[in-house]
């Protein structure tokens, strides 16, 4: 019993890892802009595509193919901030259009590119490392937590050690306020969509060959991490961190101790008890920090 | 002139919140703007500094049109702005607040020495400078915003209700670092609803009511002004 409960401990883990670096992208992106990325997921996706092509169909190096879905997906990200969010800037309604808009064409894009289908990926690692007894964690799920942390660290420092991390933060509290420093509006919002889509693209490289591609893929996790980024108090890096962590437990748990379907209820019921007792999310102050 | 407005009109969703405004600010001193809530004012300070879009008219910094820039360049320029209401970046240090003022400027010594100037200026600021802006007292938070325009080393200050909620002793501290910043040859246009303080600190007073210029003058003719001593001072 201790040995499977350590088990599901590393398991929620490795959910939370690649769930902080979705939801953190999204709050950041929200924080800037003010506008809610409903195409995050399929960032997702296109991280875990650009694995399918590098590594899966040409056959080059795994971490490659991860650094190819990290470059990749900040540009696509960057080209939908100018093209498409940055007239929208906000405007919740038009963003909102907007993303679902990118949503379905880069499904569409991705089908044509590769068919519906679900694409196998050949694991590019069958070695388990052993924690303690009977309590294992497959290399590739380990490479996924550790990235995690190595990236949202950099985040971290990036936001608070840098001239432009400091713009960042001060444009997502007040927009107004930092373009009267100097800071530009159009620079932290191409900074704020490239980090964020670099980290949904990471995530979707990393934990391709782990979960099942296929172009709808996006799906699965957004709902997920919307849930985080509301119970965390949208616009909160931190709260989105520790939402994941505690969304990813809690699913985790409940699917292995109970049922997968329970699980998905149980996730919802954590986002409505929070928003009943707390409505601005467990580390929210206004609607946005 | 250091900055002109030539027949500026500003309109929010069609509706104008001023209509061919012309002002002219000099190199140095204090200009004021008042009026009644609602008058205009602060869409004034958002026009010069590019918050808001002209609809009509031009303005004119150093020489060059500005209207038609995007704030951050604006600032960039030179201009300071302390917007109405302070807003400090509430999850922000102190330092961090000020630090974020001179975001544009690469003279990291200069900088350095800049934000112990801020800091002489305002020992308030000093003592709480790892504390977050939103642990600050109104005051504080007003002295921040003024802090932190100046870490831009601005060519023209705007101030835009400095006084606002502020206690009688806490405005007249707010009026003397004006004063004290003005003194430094920094040219400062000073919006205010405090007409008494406005006039008191100003050189020269522009009067706008419902998006109008409807009066100007020296600031000392203006305080014995009949209309002014009526609608404005209460007496
Ligand atoms: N963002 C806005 N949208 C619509 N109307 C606005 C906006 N800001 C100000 N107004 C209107 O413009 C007029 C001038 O406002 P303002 O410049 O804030 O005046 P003041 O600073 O003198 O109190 C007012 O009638 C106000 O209601
Ligand atoms: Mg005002």
């Amino acid at each position: 019993m201790t040995e499977l409960l350590l088990q599901t401990v590393v398991n929620a883990t490795y959910a939370a890892s690649y769930l902080a670096l979705v939801a953190v992208g999204l709050v950041l992106i929200f924080g800037v802009m003010g506008i809610i990325n409903f195409a995050h997921g399929e960032f997702y996706m296109l991280g875990a595509y650009c694995v399918v092509a590098v590594y899966a169909d040409l056959a080059l190096p795994f971490l490659l193919s991860v650094a190819v879905g990290l470059v990749f997906v900040s540009l696509v990200g960057m080209a939908a901030e100018r093209a498409l969010f940055r007239p929208m800037r906000e405007n919740p309604l038009g963003g909102l259009v907007v993303s679902i808009g990118l949503l379905l064409i880069l499904q569409s894009l991705a089908t044509l590119g590769f068919g519906v289908r679900m694409e196998h990926i050949p694991p590019p690692s069958q070695t388990v490392v052993q924690l303690a007894e009977g309590v294992g964690i497959p290399l590739q799920r380990l490479v996924v937590i550790l990235a995690a942390v190595a990236l949202l660290g950099a985040l971290w420092l990036f936001l608070r050690r840098t001239r432009w991390g400091w713009a960042l933060r001060a444009s997502a509290q007040d927009p107004e306020a930092a373009a009267l420093q100097g800071i530009s509006m159009a620079v932290a919002s191409r900074i704020a969509f490239a980090i964020g889509a670099a980290l949904a693209g990471v995530a979707g490289a990393l934990t391709a060959p782990l979960v099942r591609t296929y172009p709808y893929m996006g799906h699965s996790v957004i709902v997920a991490a919307f849930i985080v980024i509301i119970v965390g108090g949208i616009g909160s890096l931190e709260g989105a961190v520790l939402a994941a962590i505690a969304y990813a437990f809690a699913h985790t748990f409940v699917t292995t101790f109970v049922d997968g379907v329970i699980a998905d209820i149980v996730g919802l019921l954590l986002m409505l008890a929070v928003l009943i007792v707390k409505p601005t999310g467990l580390f929210g102050s206004r609607d946005r920090a | 002139m250091l900055l002109e407005l030539r027949e500026a009109s500003v309109a929010y969703n069609m509706v104008r919140a001023l209509h061919r405004v012309s002002m002219t600010v000099p190199p140095g001193g204090i200009v004021t703007i008042i009026g009644a809530n609602g008058a205009g004012k602060t869409t004034a300070l958002r026009a010069i500094s590019g918050l808001a879009r002209l609809a009509e008219g031009e303005i004119v910094f150093a020489g060059d049109r500005i209207d038609g820039l995007a704030p951050d360049r604006i600032a960039a320029r030179g201009v300071g702005h302390v917007p109405e209401g302070r807003r400090v970046f509430a999850d922000l240090t102190v330092e961090e607040n000020l630090r974020t003022g001179a975001f544009l400027r690469r003279d990291v010594d200069q900088v350095r020495r800049d934000l112990e100037d801020v800091y002489g200026r305002f020992p308030r600021l000093a003592e709480r400078r790892r504390q977050y802006a939103r642990t600050l007292s109104g005051g504080e938070q007003q002295m921040l915003a003024i802090g932190r325009a100046l870490m831009l080393r601005p060519r023209l200050l705007l101030l835009d209700e400095p006084s606002m909620g502020l206690a009688p002793v806490v405005v007249e501290e707010i009026a003397r670092i004006v004063r004290e910043i003005s003194g430094t040859g920094v040219p400062i246009v000073l919006v205010e609803q405090n007409a008494e303080m406005a006039l008191e600190l100003a050189d020269y007073a522009y009067v706008l009511e419902t998006g109008s210029v409807t009066l100007q003058g020296n600031a000392e003719e203006l305080h014995g002004n009949e209309h002014i001593r009526r609608a404005y001072l209460g007496g």
